[in-house]
């Protein structure tokens, strides 16, 4: 099929930019290796698709595309929890510099009104 | 002793007048910190003894009790009193709040809404969140249940007190995270009775039940940020 094609495509092209990576020692070997064990699952999961029923039967899940979704969903909960995360320390750092700005009206002596 | 008030306030002009000169007789000074206000509250809250700064932007109440606390340090204050702008308080608590502190027994008080007089106008709801928040308070953060007021507003500290305690959340969940920095910490506090009065106003304008969840939530994600 025409998506497993390129999806393989795509892992491929990843694999070879992780080595690239590598010799460029912007990455680790272990790293490296490491990223391709990942491109060659996704590549491995896309010609043979069982393979994820094979896992999701070893985690006690019924089928492999469920799993995958299962999978997906954590990860998408994971990102937007870490996108509240620095969206909050957004906030604390916008506070920081409000508060540094309004003491320092009172190191100027130019509060509002001061006895 | 040098005692400051700390008053934050938004979008209190028409309220806030009245609730600063009832608190001055008790007071040494007052610093109001105008949250971004778009009314005249900054206006309203220039008088004698009083210091008005203001944020650039609205930052929630926590953030302006903090800048008020750390204003009030700055301008030498031995004992710090957290106070809310809308008048629900009574300002002849104050002696009473900060006696404990005076004396040299307690770095902390905080008052208390439940400690047998009773609250005015206090809705039904209201009192059934308490009871709420008190079991939340107790398994999530770890507050003891002898704190008879889980959401209390009026409090005092010792300027040493208020140094020691590094509450950060900006908006309403400030007061549970202080009661967890103070009573999880070797500071001395104590609870004390204090009058409270709801108003149509102050409830219009207070906290609403359902900001219970956002309280759980901003304290949740405040627990992954240091």
């Amino acid at each position: 099929m025409l998506i497993q094609v390129i999806l393989v495509l795509i892992f491929a092209a990843f694999i070879v930019l992780s080595w690239k990576r590598f010799k460029e020692k912007v990455i680790s070997l272990g790293e490296a290796a490491l990223w391709t064990l990942l491109w060659v699952a996704g590549a491995v999961v896309t010609l043979i698709p069982k393979t994820t029923d094979y896992v999701a039967s070893l985690v006690g899940v019924g089928r492999g595309a469920d799993l995958v979704l299962y999978l997906a969903m954590a990860c998408m909960f994971y990102l937007i929890f870490k996108l509240f995360i620095n969206y909050e320390k957004l906030e604390k750092k916008l506070t920081d510099i409000v508060r540094k700005d309004t003491l320092s009206d009172l190191d100027d002596g130019k509060p509002g009104k001061s006895a | 002793m040098n005692v400051i008030g700390v008053v934050p306030a938004f979008n209190e002009a028409g309220r806030i007048g009245a609730t600063l000169s009832a608190c001055l007789p008790y007071l040494n000074k007052i610093v109001v910190v105008d949250d971004g206000s778009t009314d005249a509250t900054a206006q309203d809250a220039v008088m004698d003894k009083i210091v008005v700064l203001r944020h650039k932007i609205n930052r929630g109440q926590g953030a302006a009790l903090r800048t008020g606390t750390e204003a009030a340090l700055k301008l030498g204050a031995d004992i710090i009193v957290h106070l809310d702008a809308d008048g629900q308080h009574h300002p002849e608590d104050i002696p009473a709040l900060i006696a404990p502190i005076v004396d040299g027994k307690e770095d902390v008080v905080f008052g208390s809404r439940f400690m047998g007089i009773e609250p005015e106008g206090m809705p039904f709801a209201r009192r059934f969140l308490m009871v709420g928040i008190k079991l939340f308070n107790a398994l999530m953060l770890g507050i003891t249940k002898n704190m008879t007021d889980p959401q209390s507003g009026m409090r005092a500290m010792s300027a040493s007190a208020a140094e020691s305690i590094p509450f950060s959340q900006d908006r309403m969940a400030h007061a549970s995270e202080i009661l967890r920095l103070v009573t999880r910490s070797k500071l001395r506090w104590v609870e004390v009775p204090v009058h409270v009065r709801y108003t149509q106003d102050s409830l219009r304008k207070g906290q609403k039940s359902t900001d219970a969840l956002k309280i759980v939530w901003q304290l949740f994600v405040g627990a992954f940020i240091r």
